[in-house]
């Protein structure tokens, strides 16, 4: 199936736009993302006196003509960024009506478009079971863009997925950006280790949890024995009432808000997607409202 | 409990089905979902289950088992024993003419008993027997013991009130006679009479605080060439002012009108002078309404307004009996020479033929016949002459003493004084004539109906051998005779409910047709002389008699008896003897309007729980 439906038009509203990076970014090479540290940059950052070893080059002489003394003028430093995009490709994110497969693949998409438009670097991997395959490796640049990103339509959604035990081993990088988590959350398994570890790494880390309509507002009543997609094994059989309706509202609550507070305590962002919401209000509206964008 | 169709029953089948229908569809469903995390989960926070949550599942399969069974019962349509709650009624309901009395509310007295009598059996117990008996001028028994309540509420829609005066008599020896079957009748009167002593009846009364007048003894006369109306009038409730109107030839407005000043219960005289002497008929009606209207006017016709004949007088010597026709003025007479009589052109339109002295071939057959001094029998005429007897000193006339009414009518307002004759015919009559004036035995003077069926006078003498036509008894005897010869219709215009009229059936009637106040057209017998017809609604009656091309129509006017008048009467007893028992019959119950109100509350509880399970938790 085409998972990527995102036209050209979509594509120019998303060059307005700019991710906003929170921690200091340390990154090697030069790019558009302003550091703490002084360097190259056209941006003004401070004065201060010339020491003997100085580049002449920097030397304010306007000031040396007023004060008569040598001074520096200095520039802030800028930083290309490597954002890092872990899409979950267990099962549950594509058995059903729910799309989230879809979603996932469109909000990475964007993402990664967003980073290489700002000239940072884009990587992006896929999480099956215990670990992480990359589908894309240090994309920069919009035609390594559109040369590469057709290859998110070749990630296979199957089997289970430990995000924890896929992203600990990894290299991370150290404080060089935006680390995305794009899954549906929707499991007993450690997640929390993977955003505790990608934060502790200086990374502003984006969960981003899709879901599906059935799964925000279930509509089965009655007698229904469900098996799970990931693991036929695994099974739920009950006669659907209003009671268990309520619980399942409590449920879902809980596990959204798992998440949430996990990112809120680690001051990661998050956001709860539906399958079939407009990616375009999704970008425009909620991720700038919430600052992830600007 | 029984039912008469047990077969719905079968119904009962369907609830198995039902459940097995109910088993096969209701399988949980199986899908695949992306996770079971959240379902799982949620049993975590599952609170403690609503016990009636536990059956919301086959509530729906609950109420459609129980409207199965709901509907197989009412098809089998079970009837429900009522133990001791049946009756056994007997509703007399007065039909008399005082039932007619308007209440305030518009509705009649008698409309009003039947409405009590209709809530009774409409309150009874299914099962219960009613019987219903209306005592009006005659004792009707609609129903008796008839148990289907519908019917029995239909057949009284059909109970009319009367104008006479009550049957009760009749009606309670009925309820007497059912009371001695079964002591535990229960015996309802319905009435506008009160009782001071009562047994073994419940007596309702329908009455309440009506007004009554009533015109009554309505007469006329004839006193120095004007017409005097005389009567009485009464009020039935209360001393009253009331305003008299005369109405003439049923004029619209009044002829005279007076004021009359009238106390409770006393009849107070009253009278009208006109001028209108020569009137077909007159009205007396009192202006002021009242409850009972049929009573506020009493109308007289004039019986002898509409009587007029010619005559043929076929005689030698006609002088006498021109004379008295004249004097009576009321004949066209003419006169034929006896020779010229058979020769005679349009002899045969005449309403009284007169033979005197003379004989004809044949009988008229279109008229009446007077023999004076037959000379021969003729054929048909009733009578045969024997021979001419001479006296040989003058005999005196005999007059009949019969108490016959016929007789004494036809010899009223004569003096009988002595009155002689000298020679006179001997003749034989048949069965059908009456005698009313003889000489030594022999009838001189008879009259009957001859074999035409017309009425026939046969005078057995010569005038000129007699007193007779000097005497003062002869127009007084020719009056009588014509009147006799020529009968109206009714000889009385104004009568009672419930009394009878006798209507004389004229010669070669045809038919008799009265037609009722209420429209009722009714054709009585004309193969006797008199026939008589009961009056039993109050107004106006015509009666029309056809006789060849001839009509003849009088008017007769009935009014509510006196008896009927009264709006409050009160009577001493009204007794059913015997001991009553207690004893009651089974009654029944077999209305399925319970069951249907039943299963349109579980189709709309089922409707419920569908549409709560389909669409409120969505």
């Amino acid at each position: 199936m085409e998972k990527l439906p995102i036209n050209e038009e979509f594509l120019q509203q998303l060059e307005l736009l700019q991710l906003l990076i929170k921690n200091s970014v340390a990154g090697a090479f030069g790019g558009n993302h302003k550091t703490r540290t002084y360097g190259t940059s056209c941006e003004y950052a401070d004065f201060r006196d010339y020491v003997p070893g100085d580049d002449l080059k920097k030397v304010d002489w306007n000031a040396y003509a007023r004060f008569e003394k040598l001074y520096l003028k200095l520039f802030l430093d800028e930083r290309q960024m490597h954002t890092r995009i872990y899409i979950d490709a267990s099962r549950s994110m594509t058995y059903g009506n729910g799309n989230k497969d879809t979603q996932a693949v469109k909000i990475a998409a964007a993402i990664a478009y967003l980073s290489v438009c700002d000239m940072d670097k884009v990587s992006i991997y896929v999480i099956h079971e215990n670990a992480v395959e990359e589908v894309i490796s240090s994309m920069l640049g919009k035609d390594s863009f559109v040369a590469n990103i057709g290859k998110l339509n070749g990630i296979v959604f199957n089997g289970d997925s430990c995000i924890s035990d896929a992203v600990l081993p990894l290299n991370v990088g150290y404080g060089d950006g935006l680390s995305v988590i794009i899954s549906d959350f929707l499991t007993d398994n450690n997640y929390e280790d993977a955003v505790n570890y990608l934060a502790d790494r200086k990374r502003d880390v984006l969960c981003v949890q899709v879901l599906s309509r059935e799964e925000l507002k279930p509509k089965s009543r009655g007698k229904v024995h469900f098996f799970d997609s990931e693991n036929t094994s695994r099974y739920y059989r009950k006669n659907i009432n209003r009671d268990i309706i309520n619980a399942y509202k409590a449920a879902l609550e809980y596990a959204t808000g798992r998440i949430r507070d996990l990112c809120h305590s680690r001051e990661a962002e998050y956001m709860l997607v539906a399958a079939d919401e407009n990616i375009a209000d999704l970008f425009f509206e909620r991720m700038t409202e919430m600052g992830v964008l600007k | 409990m029984r039912l008469l169709y047990p077969l719905g029953l079968l119904g009962l089948i369907a609830v198995p089905i039902l459940i097995i229908i109910y088993i096969i569809k209701n399988k949980y469903v199986e899908q695949v979902v992306s996770s079971t995390y959240l379902w799982t989960l949620s049993e975590k926070f599952l609170k403690r289950r609503n016990p009636i949550r536990m059956i919301t599942g086959i509530i729906s399969l609950i109420l459609q088992i129980l409207a199965v069974i709901f509907i197989s019962f009412a098809i089998s349509h079970p009837v429900f024993t009522l133990p001791h709650a049946a009756e056994d009624f007997c509703f007399i309901i007065d039909g008399s003419g005082s039932m007619n009395i308007t209440l305030q509310d518009g509705a009649t007295r008698f409309d009003e008993a039947k409405e009590r009598v209709r809530k009774l059996i409409a309150d009874s117990a299914t099962g219960s027997a009613y019987t219903l008996i209306v005592a009006g001028d005659s004792t009707d028994t609609l129903y008796q013991s008839i148990e289907d309540k519908e019917r029995a509420l239909s057949l009284l829609d059909e109970a009319k009130p009367s104008f006479g005066a009550s049957g009760f008599v009749n009606a309670v020896s009925r309820a007497q006679e059912m009371f001695g079957f079964n002591p535990a009748l229960s015996v309802y009167v319905v009435t506008d009479k009160s009782y001071e002593q009562t047994e073994n009846v419940n007596v309702v009364n329908v009455s309440d605080g009506a007004k009554n007048y009533a015109v009554s003894d309505v007469e006329y006369s004839f006193s120095g060439g004007k017409l005097i109306v005389g009567g009485n009038v009464i009020s039935y409730n209360g001393d009253a002012e009331l305003d008299l109107n005369l109405y003439i030839d049923g004029a619209e407005e009044c002829e005279s009108t007076q004021k009359v000043e009238v106390k409770n219960l006393e009849l107070t005289p009253f009278s009208f002078e006109s001028d209108s002497v020569d009137f077909a008929s007159l009205k007396v009606a009192v202006a002021q309404t009242d409850s009972l209207m049929n009573d506020n006017e009493s109308v007289l016709y004039n019986v002898r307004y509409d009587r007029s004949f010619t005559t043929l007088v076929v005689s030698e010597t006609p002088f006498f009996l021109q004379a008295v026709f004249k004097a009576l003025g009321n004949a066209r007479v003419d006169v034929a020479k006896p020779d010229k009589y058979e020769n005679l052109t349009g002899k045969d339109g005449y309403g009284l033929y007169v033979f005197d002295g003379f004989s004809p071939a044949e009988l008229p057959r279109n008229g009446a016949v007077w023999f004076v001094n037959p000379k021969s029998s003729v054929e048909n005429s009733g009578f045969s002459m024997q021979s001419e007897i001479s006296l040989s000193e003058p005999g005196k006339l005999a007059f009949s003493t019969s108490s016959s009414t016929r007789v004494k009518n036809l010899l009223a307002g004569l003096s009988k004084s002595d009155i002689y004759l000298s020679e006179y015919v001997k003749c034989g009559q048949y069965r059908n004539f009456i005698n009313l004036i003889s000489v030594e035995g022999s009838p001189v003077v008879f009259a009957g109906t001859n074999s035409f069926g017309n009425r026939e006078v046969v005078f057995a003498f010569d005038f000129h051998n007699s007193d007779v036509p000097l005497s003062p008894d002869f127009p007084a005897l020719i009056n009588n005779l014509i009147g006799y010869t020529f009968p109206a219709v009714v000889d009385n215009s104004s009568y009672f409910c419930g009394d009878s009229a006798d209507i004389n059936v004229l010669a070669n009637c045809e038919s008799v047709r009265v037609d009722t106040p209420q429209g009722k057209v009714v054709y009585l017998d004309t193969s006797n002389p008199v026939v008589s017809y009961t009056l039993d609604e109050a107004g106006v009656y015509t009666v029309t008699e056809i006789i060849g091309n001839t009509t003849r129509t009088v008017n007769l006017f009935a009014t509510v008896p006196v008896s009927e008048r009264y709006v409050t009467v009160s009577e001493p007893s009204l007794v059913i003897s015997g001991q009553a028992s207690s004893e009651r019959r089974d009654g029944r119950y077999e209305d399925l309007l319970a069951f249907f109100i039943i299963l349109a509350v579980l189709f709309i509880a089922d409707w419920m729980v569908y549409c709560y399970e389909q669409y409120q938790l969505r």
